[in-house]
């Protein structure tokens, strides 16, 4: 067997996982192919690790790009697997040492076989680097840089110099289904990145309102779907027009219950979607208190018209709190560019904050609900990206 | 569909495209290379640089650069021209002018933006007011692109150089180039001009200039264009441009007069309940610029285009811009600069389009304010 560069991979919360540990590792499996599609590589799966080996050297970048956004994965690092013999983990521990400063040789044992036992094989490793180069020094407290040796049952051991962090979670497709609405804002992005963190595959559902919002709304949208596809796995987006529902309120009901009023058909809408799909709830990137509609009055109204459960990641996040993160999975520069979103046409100058469920339905009374939903959803469009 | 947003960019023509169409087949040669084939694609090159500024100058007074569009023809003039002191243009220019001039203040040049009437044209007074010993460049739209308001460039042209001969005079030209009758007089140093707005294409366009004026390269490399803009010349792009600008300039005369009988046929038929005209009566016979006060003119837009009609706005409405600049600067209040809409025509335009437009753009406002007034 011969040195060659690996990517190795661990995962995080699986192993707590007991008797379904299985089924996760197999779904994680199938999500780092995913993630890998498109790049020559081998997937090896060793005891408690993954290993990407045989890439196109290439590649190597976007590899460790792609793989930071896979939920499940703990860390990785970049490095070599060796013959699990002195000689050759010494010249692995050569090209992974750093050229200069402190380090620390760092050898975790599981082959209890193994003829030296971690401590004497740091020695030896960092008693020969230091003799070779003597711009080098050990640092045991406080080092510098590190070479880390992990010496495996299988005849193998792997040398590598850094861990990256992964993205945590869990891997997506074992925690079910859910149906995000995605606005083309800030929030719902980053909802759906909670929702996938935890291990939860996203469907998207975007409400738009042609005429009076623009096709590049949409465009826009799916950007952000793409964009979060990298880490929720779905490739789909389900677009509905709310735009004869919004011409119905205007026209019939109390201005200051537009959004109100605009939200639970959404919903309603929303939860036929869901079923269609078999997404097991609705996600929403509201912000208790953020704007009118998300106070918890807001939140009462729209509940009130669904069966499935409602999960509101963001509840009790600032906004500040949810740019950051959506800085960090790279849906802000997208989800602020100038279009419209939502329909500014039919905004009410005073929305109301604290609706009350009686009023509403009252109002809602004068609509043909089922009638307006049913047309909605007869019109849906599906847009694969 | 009607398509009315020819001041946006045209359809190419596809007497210029089956003409062109030898640049990309048997004479795609490089025109710097020394071998007949790149002789004769030079010489074709030549004759469509000629070509091209006998639209409007005198081929021997006057020569062609070409460039990328339009937008790169006014940043050509205005940074290699406007090097101190102070320059001086309307408010009511293209971006491609206005944000050059915004950009002269980081480069040390003081920018000065002459007030604009109603209709769009600049404030004659106002601008010759803001020239003096220290301007280096004067740049004044020829065709308003967003009311169709004509300056009269020569005119303004030679009371600027009366007032400072040593001041350059610039025209953005891209409204007027192929559409009205131009000639260029020795007091204009610099006219832009684009394909795409007169059955080119997309991609191509020039800086025409009176021969003894300097300009300064800004793209450095194989010498192409006199030294003044390198890179490969985009032999069938420039084609085109000549044979749309040729077929455009022989029928003129007959198309302008047709098109200021369709601009006022469908300003006569448009609803004055719903309508405010924008455009000057004496400007461009390609615009007509109106707006639905009170209403959107982008869900309208959207509405046309679903009913078969292409129709501009004052400018792409968003959030953060939510009003054209110019028609702002003409002095229209903020329900008037929601809701307009421009009609732009070209040679290809019909009457029986015109009444069909007339009638929907009736019916969109008519709806529209039903659904949110």
């Amino acid at each position: 067997m011969d040195t060659e560069k690996v990517i190795i991979i661990r995962y995080a919360e699986i192993h707590l996982k007991g008797k379904n540990r299985g089924y996760f590792e197999r779904v994680f499996s199938v999500n780092l192919e995913r993630a890998l599609k498109g790049i020559r590589h081998e997937l090896h799966r060793t005891s408690g690790r993954y290993l990407v080996a045989k890439f196109n050297e290439d590649f190597t970048d976007e590899i460790m790009a792609r793989l930071s956004r896979v939920f499940g994965v703990h860390s990785y690092s970049l490095g070599l697997s060796v013959p699990a013999e002195m000689e050759s983990i010494y010249s692995a521990a050569k090209t992974v040492a750093p050229e200069s400063g402190t380090f620390k040789v760092d050898t975790h044992r599981a082959d209890k076989k193994f003829p030296r036992t971690s401590m004497e094989i740091n020695a030896e490793i960092g008693g020969r680097l230091l003799a070779e180069n003597p711009a080098l020094k050990v640092d045991v407290h406080a080092p510098q840089s590190h070479v880390y040796i992990d010496v495996r049952e299988n005849g193998t051991a792997l040398v590598f110099g850094k861990f990256y962090e992964g993205a945590g979670g869990m891997p997506v497709g074992t925690s079910g289904k859910g149906l995000l609405l995605i606005s083309g804002g800030i929030d719902s992005p980053v909802a759906g990145y909670m929702m996938a963190k935890r291990g939860m595959s996203v469907d998207y559902l975007h409400f738009h309102s042609y005429p009076y919002t623009n096709e590049q709304a949409k465009d826009r949208v799916v950007e952000l779907g793409k964009l979060l596809s990298r880490y929720a796995g779905t490739a789909r987006l389900t677009t509905a027009s709310v735009t004869h529902i919004q011409e119905e309120i205007h026209k019939k009901c109390a201005a200051e219950l537009n959004v109100t009023l605009l939200r639970r058909f959404m919903f309603r809408i929303a939860e036929r979607v869901a079923e269609k799909k078999k997404d097991q709830c609705l996600i929403t990137g509201e912000s208790l208190g953020q704007v009118a509609s998300q106070t918890i009055e807001g939140i009462t109204s729209s509940n009130a018209v669904v069966k499935l459960p409602v999960l509101r990641p963001l509840v009790g996040f600032d906004k500040n709190e949810i740019i950051a993160l959506s800085k960090k999975i790279g849906t802000y520069d997208t989800s602020v560019l100038p279009f419209e979103d939502c329909c500014t046409v039919f905004l009410p100058e005073f929305p109301a904050i604290k609706p009350k469920l009686s009023f509403i339905e009252e109002e809602e009374g004068k609509l043909d609900i089922e009638a307006l939903v049913e047309e909605a959803v007869a019109a849906l469009e599906v847009i694969e990206f | 569909m009607i398509y009315l947003d020819n001041a946006a960019t045209t359809c190419p023509s596809a007497v210029a495209l089956a003409r062109a169409e030898t640049f990309l087949k048997e004479n795609f040669y490089n025109p710097s290379a020394r071998y007949r084939g790149g002789d004769a694609v030079a010489r074709e090159l030549r004759l469509a640089r000629e070509r091209i500024v006998s639209c409007v100058a005198d081929p021997a007074a006057f020569e062609a650069v070409f460039t990328s569009c339009g937008t790169e023809a006014d940043n050509h003039a205005v940074f290699s021209c406007a090097k101190r002191g102070n320059a001086v243009t309307s408010a009511g220019e293209h971006a491609a002018m206005h944000q050059s001039f915004v950009e002269l203040k980081n480069r040390g040049v003081e920018p000065r933006f002459a007030p604009v009437t109603r209709s769009g044209t600049v404030n004659e007074e106002a601008l010759l007011s803001l020239v003096d010993e220290k301007t280096s460049l004067v740049s004044v739209v020829h065709v308003n692109n967003e009311t169709g308001a004509v300056n009269d460039i020569a005119r303004l042209a030679r009371l600027v150089k009366e007032k400072n001969p040593r001041a350059v005079f610039h025209s953005d030209g891209v409204q007027a180039f192929g559409k009205i009758s131009v000639r260029l007089n020795d007091h204009v140093d610099f006219y832009s001009v684009s394909a795409h707005k007169i059955g080119g294409l997309k991609g191509t366009g020039a800086l025409i200039k009176r021969k003894k004026t300097t300009l300064q390269p800004f793209v450095f490399g194989g010498g192409q264009e006199g030294g003044l803009r390198s890179g490969t010349e985009n032999t069938f792009g420039i084609a085109c441009f000549r044979f749309a600008a040729e077929e455009k300039i022989e029928n003129l005369k007959q198309t302008c007069s047709r098109l200021a009988g369709f601009r006022e046929l469908l300003w006569g038929r448009l609803d004055r309940s719903f309508y405010t005209r924008l455009s000057p009566e004496d400007g461009s016979p390609y615009i007509l610029t109106v707006s639905a006060v009170g209403l959107r003119g982008e869900v309208l837009q959207r509405m046309l285009w679903d009913g078969g009609v292409v129709i501009g706005t004052g400018s792409a409405c968003s959030s953060k811009k939510p009003h054209s600049r110019v028609l702002e600067a003409c002095g229209w209040d903020g329900k008037t600069l929601d809701g307009v809409l421009r009609a732009s025509f070209s040679s290809e335009t019909t009457e029986e389009e015109i009444l069909r437009a007339a009638e929907l753009m009736n019916r969109a406002a008519r709806e529209l304010k039903e659904t949110t007034g």
